[in-house]
C-alpha cells in the first residue's frame, strides 16, 4: 500500500473500487431489454449473460479493492474516464451475445455501445428494422441512462458516493461549472433526475396519445417508449431506418419540442418549473442565446433549402427546423436525407454541430455558454488592447466570471477545436489506405459529428447511412471522439499528463 | 443642551468647536493628551475612558444627557456606545459616525436602534457631488430636498463683464437668486442693492438650481454640464463618489492602482470603466485622454498623492479638479496648486453631527469657510420679531435670508414679499451670530 502510494501520486485502488461499484449496479439495467425480450417472445439470455458478466466483473473488482479509498480532484478524472470506457463495453455486450450478424464484430459492437451511452446516436447498423426489438431498446435505454450521466444517477441513488460526488458530477456535467440546486450534491443529482424522468414520461404519454388519437398511427408504444427514451436526452438514436422521417409532421413537430428543452439547463428548469421562479429563465443570458441560436440556425437552413428548391412550403420549414434543432442539440434525428441539400445548408449544419446546448443540459459539443463567454473574453481583449490598463470582469448573468473559469474555457475550445482537426485527419488519411470514398468535407463533417455527439455525418454516414464501411482503425477512432466528446475532453486529457500520475 | 461626545479625534475637536460655546460638552476619549489639548483651548469637561463602556457613561451621567455624539473613529464603538446610551437613558438621543455605509443602509432599514447616522464617504461623496453640479464653485450645497441650493463663487477675471462693476441693483443678476455674502479679504459684506461685486471677491450665492447653473456661466463661461468624470482612488470614498454621479447618470472612470482592489471595484460597479493605474504616470494619462474629462477627483487615502496627481492631470489639462483633503494643512496646499475644490471628510462629517446640536427646529446646517459662516434652515416661529415685516424692511444684522420653503415649495423673496410664521427660512450668518439668529426668529 505505502508503496503503490509512494510510486503513483492517485489512488488507482481506490478509483477501480469505485469504477466496479459502479458497473456492478448499472449492470442492472439489462433487466429492462430483458424483460422486452419476455414480452415480445425473443431470446433473453443475451442480456442476462451481459448483466451477469458485467455485475459479476463490477462486484468481483469492487470487492478486491475494498478498504480505505481517497477520492480527490485526480481519482475523480480517473474515475469518470474508466466508467465511461466501461460502460460503452456493457453497452456491447448484448450486442455481441445476440450474435446479431449486423453487430456481433465487437469493434462495432463497441462502437455502437459508445454511441448509445454517450448519446451521439450515429450507428454501424445498416438496417435497423431488422434488428430485434429487445435489442433496439437495449439501443435506446443506453441513449436514455447515458443522458444525464451515469454518474449523476449513481449519486442520486446510491449512498456510498457521496464523498467527493462533486468533483466526479463536475467532470461528467455538460458546461464550465455547476450550478447546484441545493446544499447537498445528492439533492442536486436527485432533482435533475427527477426532471429528466418527469420529462421523458410526458413525452411518452404525449406520443401515445398521438398514436391513441390516429394522428399518427405509426407512432406505437414500442415506438413511442423507443423514442421518449433518446429525445429528451438529445440522443438520436432511432428504432426506424429513416428516424422521425417516418412518423407524422405533428410527431416531428413535438420532437422539435422536447429536443430543444433536453438542450437547457435542467438547474435552470427545474428551477422554472419545480421552484416557479420564471424570472431567472428570463434573464438567463445563455438560454437566450441558446434559443436565439436555434432561431438562427432554423432560419438560415430553411432559407438556404427553399431558394434552392429542394423543398417549399410547410414542408421545407419542418425539414429545416428539424435538422437544425436536431444537429444543435447534438440530437442527430433526422426528417430528410440533408445530402443532396446545397452546399451552404450543409456547411451551416457542420457549424451548427459545433454550438450544442446549454450548460448542465444533456448536449454534447461545445456549449453555448462557452461561446458566449469566448465572445466575452475576445470582446474584452479587443478593448485591452486600446486601452491596456483598463479592467473589465466578464459577467455572466450579471455575477462576475473567475479569471480561472474564462481562461479554462478558452483552453477548452482550443483543445476541443485541436481534437476535431486531428481527428478529421486521421479519418481522411485512413479512408484514402482503405480506398473509402470520403470527401474531406465529409470526413470533417463525421469528425465534428463523433466529437459533438451529434450522430450523422455528410456523405456515407449521412442521416440514412452507417458507419459500417469505416476501417476498424477509423471505428476505433470515432468511439474515441464519442468519449473525449460526452466527458468534455479534460479529464481524459489529463490523465495523459506526466503531473497527473507524479505528485 | 448637555452633550457627551464620544472620541475627541479631528471629527471630535470640530463637533466640539463648533458646539462649546453654546452647549455643555463632555468629551470621551481613551487618550489623555489628546483631552488636554481640547479641555485647554475651550470650556468642556473631560473623560478620560471608554465612551463604549455602560459604567464610565453612566459615572459620567448620561441620565441627564440630551445628546450623544459617537464620532470615533471606529464604527463598532460608535455603535456600541449609542446603543448602551439608548438602553440607559432612551431620552438622549443618539449620533453616531460611520465609515462603512453598509451600517448606513441597515439603520435606513430600521435595524440599528440609533437615532442618527452619519457616513463620513457618503457625507463627502454628497459634498463633492454638489461641487461637480456647478462645475464653476467652490463649494455647493442642497436645501429643501434639492429646491435650494447655496454656490460660493471665486469671481475672476474670467466672469462675464455685466456682472462686474455694476451695482446689484442694476446688474442682471439670474433670477430666482440672491448674493447672501460678499467675502472681501477678511471682512464680510451682507449686501444691498447698493453694493458691486468685484474680481477677487468670494460671493455666496442662494438660488434656485437653474439659478444656480445660471451662476455657473456667469462665474465662468463655457464650463457646461458634466458628462465624464475621472476618479483617481478607488477606496470606500472614491467607490461612494462614483456609485452617486453613476446614479446621476454620470459617466464615471476610476483610476486604482491596487490590482486587487481594482478588480473589486470593477465587479461591484458595472457602470463604471476601471483602470488599473497609478495616477503618476504621464503616457497612460495621455493615452487615456484623462484630461478630456470635465472633472477629475482625487479620492486616494493619502494626500501628498492627491496634490501630487492633482498638479499632474491639471499639468495634461483637466480642467476642473477636486481633491478629498484629510488634514486640514493640506487644505491651503492645494489651494496654492490650483486645485478647484479641497473637501475635507471630517469637517464634512462633523458639520452633519453639529446640525442635530442646534435647535431642533433648525433643518440643515451648512459651514463656510472653515466655519466662519454658517448657512442655517430655520422654520420662523410665530412670535419673531421679523414675522409681518417686507424683506426691504427687514434690519440687516449680518445676516440675509436667501429663500424661503413655504408649504414645501421654495419661494425667492422680492423686496415686497412677507415673511409668514411657519416659513423655513435659508439663513446665511456668521457663525457667532447662529444662537442670536436662531432666537430673532
Amino acid at each position: 500500500m505505502s508503496r503503490r502510494e509512494a510510486f503513483l501520486a492517485v489512488d488507482v485502488v481506490g478509483a477501480l473500487h469505485i469504477v466496479g461499484t459502479l458497473i456492478a449496479y448499472l449492470s442492472l439495467a439489462t433487466l429492462v431489454p430483458a424483460g422486452v425480450a419476455l414480452g415480445y417472445g425473443e431470446s433473453v439470455w443475451p442480456f442476462l449473460a451481459a448483466g451477469g458478466i458485467a455485475g459479476g466483473t463490477g462486484a468481483g473488482v469492487a470487492l478486491a479493492t475494498r478498504g480505505d479509498y481517497r477520492l480527490n480532484v485526480r481519482e475523480g478524472f480517473l474515475v469518470v474516464s474508466l466508467t465511461w470506457l466501461v460502460a460503452a463495453a456493457l453497452g456491447a455486450l448484448p450486442y455481441i451475445l445476440s450474435g446479431d450478424p449486423q453487430l456481433d464484430r465487437p469493434i462495432d459492437a463497441y462502437f455502437e455501445g459508445m454511441s448509445g451511452f454517450s448519446t451521439t446516436g450515429g450507428s454501424i447498423v445498416v438496417n435497423v428494422e431488422d434488428l430485434p426489438r429487445s435489442l433496439l431498446i437495449w439501443r435506446q435505454f443506453s441513449q436514455w441512462l447515458g443522458g444525464i450521466g451515469i454518474i449523476v444517477l449513481a449519486l442520486a441513488v446510491l449512498p456510498r458516493l457521496r464523498v467527493g460526488g462533486r468533483q466526479l458530477l463536475e467532470h461528467e456535467m455538460p458546461g464550465p461549472e455547476i450550478e447546484t440546486l441545493s446544499t447537498r450534491i445528492r439533492d442536486t443529482a436527485r432533482r435533475v433526475w427527477i426532471l429528466y424522468i418527469a420529462l421523458t414520461i410526458v413525452l411518452f404519454g404525449i406520443f401515445i396519445a398521438l398514436w391513441a388519437t390516429g394522428v399518427d398511427e405509426k407512432m406505437t408504444p414500442f415506438h413511442a417508449a423507443a423514442h421518449a427514451f433518446t429525445t429528451i436526452p438529445t440522443a438520436g438514436f432511432s428504432t426506424k431506418g429513416n428516424s422521425f422521417e417516418a412518423f407524422a409532421p405533428t410527431t416531428q413537430w413535438v420532437a422539435i419540442l422536447f429536443m430543444v428543452l433536453g438542450g437547457i439547463n435542467f438547474a435552470l428548469m427545474y428551477r422554472t418549473i419545480v421552484r416557479r421562479q420564471p424570472r431567472a429563465a428570463l434573464r438567463d443570458q445563455e438560454l437566450r442565446l441558446y434559443l436565439a441560436l436555434l432561431v438562427l440556425g432554423s432560419v438560415v437552413v430553411v432559407t438556404e433549402i427553399w431558394t434552392e428548391d429542394v423543398l417549399s412550403g410547410w414542408h421545407a420549414v419542418r425539414a429545416g427546423v428539424f435538422t437544425a434543432v436536431s444537429t444543435m442539440t447534438t440530437s442527430g434525428f433526422s426528417v430528410e436525407d440533408y445530402n443532396a441539400w446545397p452546399a451552404l445548408a450543409l456547411m451551416t449544419i457542420i457549424g451548427l454541430m459545433f454550438v450544442g446546448g446549454s450548460a448542465g443540459s444533456t448536449t454534447g459539443s461545445v456549449k453555448v455558454v462557452r461561446h458566449l463567454l469566448l465572445g466575452k473574453v475576445l470582446r474584452r481583449e479587443i478593448d485591452q488592447t486600446l486601452h491596456p490598463e483598463v479592467v473589465l470582469p466578464v459577467r455572466l448573468n450579471r455575477t462576475v466570471v473567475e479569471e480561472r473559469t474564462l481562461r479554462a474555457v478558452s483552453s477548452f475550445i482550443l483543445l476541443y477545436i485541436g481534437i476535431f482537426v486531428l481527428g478529421a485527419a486521421a479519418l481522411a488519411i485512413d479512408a484514402a489506405r482503405t480506398g473509402l470514398e470520403l470527401s474531406p468535407f465529409d470526413a470533417v463533417s463525421v469528425s465534428a459529428s463523433m466529437l459533438s455527439n451529434v450522430g450523422p455525418a455528410l456523405g456515407i454516414g449521412g442521416p440514412l447511412g452507417s458507419f459500417e464501411p469505416f476501417s476498424d482503425f477509423s471505428t476505433i477512432l470515432m468511439t474515441g471522439l464519442m468519449w473525449l466528446g460526452r466527458l468534455e475532453v479534460i479529464p481524459i486529457v489529463v490523465l495523459l499528463s506526466r503531473h497527473y500520475w507524479r505528485s | 443642551m448637555k452633550i457627551f461626545v464620544i472620541g475627541a479625534g479631528q471629527v471630535g475637536a470640530t463637533v466640539v468647536q463648533a458646539l462649546h460655546s453654546e452647549h455643555d460638552l463632555t468629551v470621551f476619549d481613551l487618550d489623555g493628551e489628546r483631552l488636554a489639548a481640547l479641555s485647554q483651548r475651550y470650556d468642556v469637561s473631560t473623560v478620560e475612558g471608554n465612551g463604549a463602556s455602560r459604567r464610565v457613561l453612566a459615572q459620567a451621567g448620561i441620565k441627564g444627557a440630551d445628546l450623544l455624539i459617537a464620532c470615533t473613529s471606529r464604527d463598532e464603538s460608535n455603535i456600541v456606545a449609542a446603543m448602551i446610551s439608548k438602553a440607559c437613558s432612551p431620552r438622549t438621543t443618539t449620533v453616531v459616525r460611520t465609515t462603512n455605509p453598509e451600517y448606513l443602509e441597515v439603520w435606513r432599514e430600521g435595524q440599528l436602534d440609533v437615532d442618527f447616522i452619519v457616513s463620513s464617504e457618503v457625507e463627502t461623496a454628497y459634498a463633492i457631488s454638489r461641487t461637480i453640479g456647478v462645475p464653476a464653485a467652490r463649494q455647493t450645497d442642497v436645501f429643501a430636498e434639492g429646491q435650494v441650493q447655496m454656490v460660493e463663487f471665486d469671481v475672476t477675471a474670467k466672469a462675464d463683464p455685466s456682472i462686474l462693476g455694476a451695482s446689484l441693483r442694476d446688474a442682471r443678476i439670474p433670477p430666482d437668486s440672491r448674493i447672501a455674502a460678499i467675502i472681501r479679504g477678511d471682512g464680510v459684506v451682507i449686501p444691498r442693492g447698493d453694493e458691486e461685486i468685484r474680481q477677487g471677491d468670494r460671493i455666496v450665492v442662494i438660488g434656485s438650481p437653474q439659478a444656480a447653473q445660471a451662476w455657473g456661466e456667469l462665474i465662468a463661461p463655457g464650463t457646461g454640464t458634466v458628462r465624464d468624470v475621472v476618479v483617481f482612488g478607488a477606496g470606500r470614498a472614491g467607490i461612494a463618489v462614483a456609485r452617486l454621479l453613476i446614479e446621476q447618470g454620470i459617466g464615471v472612470r476610476l483610476i486604482e492602482a491596487s490590482r486587487d482592489r481594482a478588480r473589486y471595484v470593477a465587479s461591484e460597479l458595472p457602470a463604471a470603466r476601471v483602470y488599473h493605474a497609478t495616477g503618476f504616470d504621464p503616457d497612460f494619462l495621455e493615452r487615456e485622454r484623462i484630461a478630456d474629462a470635465e472633472v477629475a477627483i482625487f479620492a486616494m487615502r493619502d494626500d501628498m498623492k492627491n496634490h501630487f496627481a492633482a498638479v499632474l492631470a491639471k499639468v495634461h489639462g483637466a480642467r476642473f479638479t477636486v481633491a478629498i483633503v484629510h488634514d486640514a494643512p493640506s487644505q491651503e496646499v492645494f489651494e496654492h496648486a490650483g486645485i478647484d475644490v479641497t473637501v475635507n471628510p471630517r469637517q464634512i462629517t462633523a458639520e452633519e453631527i453639529v446640525r442635530f446640536a442646534h435647535d431642533p427646529r433648525t433643518q440643515q446646517v451648512v459651514m463656510l469657510e472653515g466655519d466662519r459662516f454658517e448657512v442655517l434652515d430655520i422654520t420662523t416661529r410665530r412670535d419673531s420679531e421679523y414675522v409681518g415685516l417686507t424683506f426691504k424692511e427687514m434690519p440687516i444684522r449680518g445676516a440675509l435670508i436667501g429663500a424661503l420653503v413655504r408649504d414645501g415649495q421654495a419661494v425667492f423673496p422680492r423686496g415686497d414679499d412677507v415673511l409668514r410664521p411657519g416659513d423655513r427660512a435659508i439663513i446665511f450668518t456668521e457663525s457667532r451670530r447662529v444662537a442670536e439668529v436662531e432666537k430673532a426668529l
